[in-house]
């Protein structure tokens, strides 16, 4: 399948892939009624920021003229309000939303599958790796995405992080194709839906300049970034005004975006920050919340310059920190993050804890909700059960992304020190 | 956002474009290690400079985010507040707690000549008789001539607290003076030839009419030395008050009174210890006995009523006749629904308790009868009524008559009305009284919140506390100015709003949470977080130093 | 009342300075779980015992971190007992719990005791204490040196309770205080104070163990501490000096600490201190005379009426000059409760459809552009 080139029967082959996923979904959607609600609820899939029932909750205050945001219960972007009330309400109908979630989902796997075919996981404009021949073609990538049992329980749980990861996939595939304005204005959406995304502007930037590189005129990088950075300014500026004129106050500034800084909402979800400022002195409370967003933003300028050469392994790296460290990171990150993993399938060989990893990701998966349901509902545990197992499984991730670095600086290696090769090497 | 920006900006020269080119076994500087082992490549220029900029990117990200970050968020923030401004107010010398009550005198047609020399007279002999500076008697002559009318419209414009009236009356009889009853008027009969002549040194009216006034203001003398005396004010800006005994002697009453609240919650309950009487005409017999009193205190405070009527209700103690041990215990604390919690107004309880129960203390005025009543301080009252004849359920207005009628004496009592002088005259007084009160509270509580602030140097100040004392003390100064005013003065509404400001500006919220912190604390939450993060932030820092020091003895021995 | 009448209660009046009118008491028990059922039970006990000696319930403030008698481990489930012949449920009927569960906090206690409270924190469940209010505080848990442990989660440290004390005696919020705590280690917890007028008492020494007195078998666990057994026991003796010298190491294992020295007037007037006068109910009350209940008569309704017509009638005009004089007073902004209502529903939908379209055509246009460049 790999090797199958042709186009003709490659986009039969992704039609039939898109089908039987959308098939497989809405089979989930309509022969479990329940499911959708339970996969709702669960904390490893709904965090406060992108809560399907939250925004229920928002789109019914919204549709009486009140404030969204009175309440205290939304902390989504204002303009999802307009695109869900102008679907059919989601209790009597819900085969509308299924059908906008499964095309979300779809969208993002056709954005992964062009930059799965762009090869630029292997070959970028200042690096060739010497292994790009192992490469998986973006059928598989998609598929992987698609058929990924996490992306199916966050489309089947419908968190609006859905809309963020589609606008990601689609900022870095219209950037590989050098389309420069697409690219950043799908970063702008999906930093105005999720707030995070900003930061990935460095290495998006970089991926753009690599991909326009046009080695008879190069233009300057700091001119593109510029650029970039005010397109991206000037989208974002809009997308607020928007806003502004939607709700008639500058209020979902702090109701979204402010609940993100100051995690006012200490909902448990898979992630680190809730436990630890539930502990936290209130004294402190602040400055560790300066301290935890900097750690979150301080990787994105040391990637960037240690993989100059490679900014979709940039991407690819800082999503998978921020799918372990973000304020409010759910399966849904790490979906988006394992849904790239497969464009360096180049670099698997050089892995060096898969085994490891997985085994770990896969305990935490399962041990998971278990726990959950020992504290919130059994009551034989405590909130120590629930926040054991997220540090495992932020532990297995951690694993995987810095595993995946290794990796890739490895590759990197190689090719100044061919001679070095499958020998074990030691740090000094 | 901007250094990760710059930082890109500055990584283009280091990485240029042609960067793959270099992959070639550079020919580096090789840095010395042991001999034995097989020596590593040595590193390229280019990966040296990387990773220095990329410590650096970490580097600029601590000291220009991180470190404001630390500061903003850790520093305790403290407002500035006008401490000495406070202390002042505390120790009473911002404002001479002084009460000039002016005394219109009201000559009716007496020649103009006689008539001041009967003021000045009469001041003099008023100045002879107080002794207690803190409150002042100032005489005046009445600009129009006090009829009923004038002196109800005029009164709030006047400031006058008093009026006193003079007529000429019988030659054979003494002088003789009466309170008007619903107005602040003295009337005051003399004999004609009373009157005293231009140039003598004294007169008997004038004494006579000093020695009236002295009696009527005595109790208000009295309480305001005694507020005075418990405040908060030195010794040496304090008036010289009257006796030590006397102001003790208030102090009884003061331990009494309710504390001072604009409005005040009255709960009227009907405790049976049976199943009848199981209604009561309360509401006929509050708006016929009470409403009238409760309306005339508006101007001074407000009053929210609620009632309630509880069957089988047992009391706390069962003997049938109560001694005055009995009578503290008796409200059963512990059954009875008598904190409603409604609003943020103290409840005044007043309870009718229906049952076989009486009292058996006798009073002293009339030994043969029990009195059915008594007064719990600071609380409420109870009032004993004994069952109705004939299985009647219902309680009639007219039954109720005596009680309410207890209850509303009660209640002034509570409330700390005095207990001379004509009606009109006790609520002047009692506004007055409160004013002073609300006065010296509020500054006591900016003296409180200012030895706080100096007392414990962690604990934050926000900012709306700063706001609330300047508030304070801007009411402070306007009622100080307007002091000594009647009941409708303006002096006890900005008492009453510089208290609640005090108040609020002492009890804010947010001056509370973990006052003490010990610097191990302190160590035990730094270090544990950011070790691991500033160790290598460090190492890095110095390996860097230490690389770029190696280079640079380098370069010296090869030059 | 006239200044020679005044003069002659003069002799009366020592006695009547140092009155005070109410008595309070806050009972603090801090730790969780079934095993800790001798704190809570410590805690009801107190509360049985202040309740029967007079404080009314409005006047008791109650801390229980932890509901014993609904533990599913309660073999005697709805009651608490403090002793082994389960003579007393002392989780009968009127308890009133003034903060539970996990309302039991270091900042909660804090605030109850500076009363810095918001506006929704309803009367009863605040201290409104003045300064003629005496407090009995009695505290119980797992304590250390200097601290006393609440829920597991967080501590009090004796520089805080002393602060707090500072603050109640700054804001006039006390006469008196009696302090009274419970733990491992107690003496500890009352060594920072410094405010005036506080007799404390603990259960042990810096470096002792606080011990239980006895188990119940049945219940499962030990069901009260030594030293508050014995306190409860000697409650009714008649001085503090009499409770203090009741207690012995024979019985309560462990060093009881006393201390005076924050008292005006030292040992000897805190040992004459009488017990009720923090457990007790002081309410002087004045039996009217029958001559009293006269005060009030017909005239004086009538007259009342006349005046509050006569100051309405000057309150009318006043405001009828004050409205010529002002301009119109500045609109408050009130903050209303907005109704929910599907007024502007196409106009809603329109103008999201505008925008959603906005934001696809802008994308559109990007992308014709880009491609055919």
């Amino acid at each position: 399948m790999a090797k199958d080139n042709s186009s003709l029967q490659a986009t039969t082959g992704t039609a039939g892939l898109f089908v039987v996923a959308a098939a497989l979904r809405l089979l989930l959607f309509t022969a479990f009624p329940g499911l959708p609600n339970l996969l709702t609820g669960r904390v490893e899939i709904s965090t406060p920021v992108t809560s399907f029932k939250r925004l229920q909750e928002g789109l019914f205050l919204y549709n009486h003229n009140v404030s969204p945001y009175d309440g205290g219960v939304y902390h989504q972007a204002p303009l999802l309000l307009p695109l869900f009330s102008l679907l059919p309400d989601p209790s009597t109908y819900p085969i509308f939303t299924y059908i906008l979630y499964i095309l979300v989902d779809l969208l993002s796997a056709n954005a992964l599958y062009k930059i799965a075919e762009s090869k630029e996981g292997a070959i970028s404009r200042l690096y060739t790796s010497p292994r790009k021949e192992k490469r998986w073609s973006g059928y598989i990538v998609a598929a992987l995405f698609l058929l990924n049992p996490f992306t199916i329980a966050t489309c089947v749980g419908r968190p609006t992080s859905v809309f963020t990861t589609c606008a990601i996939l689609h900022a870095v595939a219209k950037a590989l194709s050098g389309n420069i304005f697409t690219s950043m204005l799908s970063l702008s959406f999906a930093a105005y839906l999720s707030m995070y995304p900003l930061l990935l502007l460095p290495p998006m930037v970089i991926l753009a300049y690599d991909r326009t590189y046009n080695p008879k005129a190069p233009k300057s990088l700091g001119q593109l970034a510029g650029m970039c950075t005010l397109v991206v300014g000037g989208s974002l500026g809009l997308l607020f005004l928007s806003s502004y004129a939607l709700t008639g106050s500058w209020e979902f500034l702090s109701s979204t975006y402010g609940i993100q800084l100051t995690l006012t909402d200490l909902t448990p979800n898979a992630g680190l920050w809730w436990y630890f400022f539930t502990e936290m002195f209130d004294s402190f409370r602040s400055f560790f919340l300066g301290v935890f967003w900097l750690h979150l933003s301080s990787y994105t300028p040391a990637l960037t310059i240690r993989l100059r050469q490679q900014p979709l392994a940039v991407t690819t790296l800082l999503l998978g920190i921020f799918a372990i460290f973000k304020p409010y990171p759910s399966i849904a990150d790490t979906s988006l993050f394992l849904s790239l993993v497969p464009c360096f399938r180049h670099v698997f060989p050089l892995l060096r804890y898969s085994f490891v990893t997985s085994s770990v990701v896969l305990y935490g998966t399962f041990l998971g909700p278990a726990f959950y349901h020992l504290w919130i509902y059994a009551g034989s545990g405590n909130a120590n059960f629930f926040y054991a197992i997220t540090l495992v499984w932020s532990l297995g991730l951690s694993l995987l992304v810095s595993d995946l670095a290794f990796a890739i600086l490895r590759d990197e290696w190689e090719v100044e020190r061919p001679e070095m090769r499958g020998k074990e090497i030691r740090q000094i | 956002m901007s250094v990760d920006l710059q930082n890109d900006g500055d990584s283009k020269p280091i990485i240029s474009p042609d960067a793959a080119t270099v992959s070639l076994p550079a020919t580096g500087i090789a840095t010395t290690t042991t001999p034995e082992r097989k020596e590593p490549p040595p590193e390229k220029e280019a990966d040296t400079r990387r990773r220095s900029w990329i410590v650096l990117s970490f580097w600029l990200i601590t000291v220009f985010i991180g470190l404001p970050v630390w500061w903003n968020t850790t520093t305790i923030y403290r407002a500035n507040l006008p401490l000495t401004q406070m202390t002042d107010w505390a120790d009473g010398k911002a404002c001479e707690p002084v009460f000039p009550l002016r005394i219109a005198l009201d000559v009716g047609a007496m020649p103009e000549q006689e008539a001041q020399n009967l003021l000045r007279l009469t001041q003099h002999a008023l100045d002879d008789l107080n002794d207690f500076s803190g409150h002042h008697l100032r005489l005046q002559l009445a600009q129009a001539p006090a009829t009923e009318a004038a002196a109800a419209s005029v009164r709030d414009d006047s400031n006058v607290a008093l009026t006193i009236r003079l007529a000429p009356g019988d030659a054979a009889h003494a002088a003789s003076s009466s309170l008007h009853p619903h107005l602040p008027i003295l009337d005051v009969q003399y004999p004609p030839n009373s009157l005293p002549t231009a140039n003598s040194p004294s007169s008997g009216l004038a004494t006579y009419i000093a020695t009236q006034l002295g009696s009527t203001f005595a109790e208000e003398q009295n309480i305001i030395s005694y507020l005075l005396e418990t405040s908060s004010i030195t010794p040496e800006h304090r008036p010289k008050g009257i006796s030590q005994e006397v102001v003790e002697s208030v102090s009884k009453r003061m331990t009494r009174q309710l504390k001072y609240s604009q409005t005040y919650h009255l709960t009227f309950s009907l405790f049976t210890n049976g199943p009848i009487p199981s209604s009561w005409d309360i509401e006929a017999a509050i708006d016929e006995y009470m409403k009238p009193v409760l309306d005339m205190l508006r101007p001074i405070h407000n009053f929210t009523i609620d009632t309630q009527v509880q069957l089988y209700a047992s009391p706390g103690v069962q003997s049938q006749v109560l001694g005055k041990e009995d009578l503290s215990s008796f409200i059963n604390a512990a059954e009875w629904p008598l904190s409603p919690s409604i609003g943020g107004a103290p409840t005044v309880n007043f309870i009718i308790y229906i049952g076989n129960q009486t009292i058996g203390v006798p009073s002293e005025a009339s030994p043969a009868e029990t009195s059915q009543s008594w007064m719990i301080p600071q609380w409420g009252s109870v009032y004993l009524l004994a069952p109705p004849p004939a299985e009647a359920a219902h309680v009639s207005s007219e039954t109720l008559k005596q009680p309410i009628l207890t209850f509303t004496s009660h209640l002034l009592t509570l409330l700390g009305t005095p207990q001379s002088g004509s009606l009109p005259l006790r609520l002047s007084t009692l506004a007055r009284i409160r004013s002073a009160d609300l006065l010296l509270r509020a500054s006591s509580s900016l003296g409180s919140l200012a030895r706080l602030t100096l007392a414990l140097p962690s604990i934050s100040i926000p900012s709306n506390v700063a706001d609330g004392v300047v508030k304070t003390i801007q009411h402070l100064e306007l009622a100080c100015a307007s002091l000594g005013g009647g009941a409708s003065s303006q002096s006890l509404e900005h008492a009453r709003v510089a208290e609640r400001e005090a108040e609020r500006a002492f009890f804010e919220k947010s001056m509370v949470g973990q006052l003490y912190f010990p610097d191990e604390h302190k160590i035990a939450v730094y270090l544990p977080l950011l070790g691991p993060i500033g160790v290598p932030l460090v190492m890095g820092l110095l390996n860097e130093i230490k690389a770029w020091k190696s280079r640079r003895s380098q370069k010296l021995k090869a030059a | 009342m006239k200044l020679p009448l005044a003069l002659l209660l003069a002799p009366l009046l020592t006695l009547v300075a140092g009155l005070h009118t109410s008595n309070w008491a806050v009972l603090v028990g801090t730790s969780r779980f079934w095993f800790n059922y001798r704190h809570l039970a410590n805690v009801l006990s107190m509360y049985r015992t202040v309740k029967r000696l007079g404080i009314p319930d409005s006047q008791i403030i109650l801390m229980l971190p932890d509901d014993m008698a609904c533990n599913p481990r309660n073999a005697f489930p709805g009651t608490v007992y403090s002793n082994s012949d389960r003579a007393v449920d002392l989780y009968g009927d009127n308890i009133e719990v003034d903060y539970r569960g996990y309302e039991v906090t270091v900042e909660n206690f804090i605030r109850l005791l500076t009363d810095r409270v918001g506006d929704e924190m309803p009367r009863s469940k605040r201290l409104l204490t003045d300064d003629r209010s005496n407090i009995f505080v009695y505290m119980t848990g797992h304590g250390g040196n200097e601290f006393l442990k609440f829920q597991d989660a967080e501590e009090i440290g004796a520089p805080d309770l002393a602060d707090a004390f500072e603050q109640m005696w700054e804001k006039k919020r006390y006469h008196e205080i009696l302090f009274m705590i419970d733990t491992c280690q107690a003496n500890t917890m009352y060594s920072k104070l410094y405010s005036p007028n506080i007799i404390a008492t603990g259960s042990s020494e810096l470096d002792q163990s606080s011990y239980s007195h006895h188990a119940d078998n049945d219940v499962g666990v030990a069901v009260i501490d030594r030293y508050t057994y014995y306190n409860l026991e000697f409650l009714e003796s008649e001085t503090i000096g009499d409770l203090f010298d009741s207690y012995s190491y024979e019985k309560i294992h462990s060093h009881a600490g006393v201390r005076y020295d924050l008292f005006k007037g030292g040992a000897d007037a805190a040992r004459s201190r009488l017990l009720t006068d923090f457990f007790g109910n002081v309410q002087n009350v004045e039996i009217d005379g029958t001559r009293n209940t006269t005060m009030i008569d017909d005239e004086l309704i009538s007259l009342s009426k006349t005046i509050a017509r006569l100051s309405e009638l000057a309150r009318e005009e006043e405001m009828a000059a004050k409205n010529q004089s002002d301009t119109k007073p500045a609109p408050r902004k009130v903050q209303v409760a907005k109704p929910l209502n599907d007024d502007n529903w196409w106009t809603k939908k329109l103008v999201g459809a505008t925008a959603l379209v906005g934001c696809a055509v802008v994308w559109g246009l990007g992308s014709y552009f880009e491609a055919s460049l």
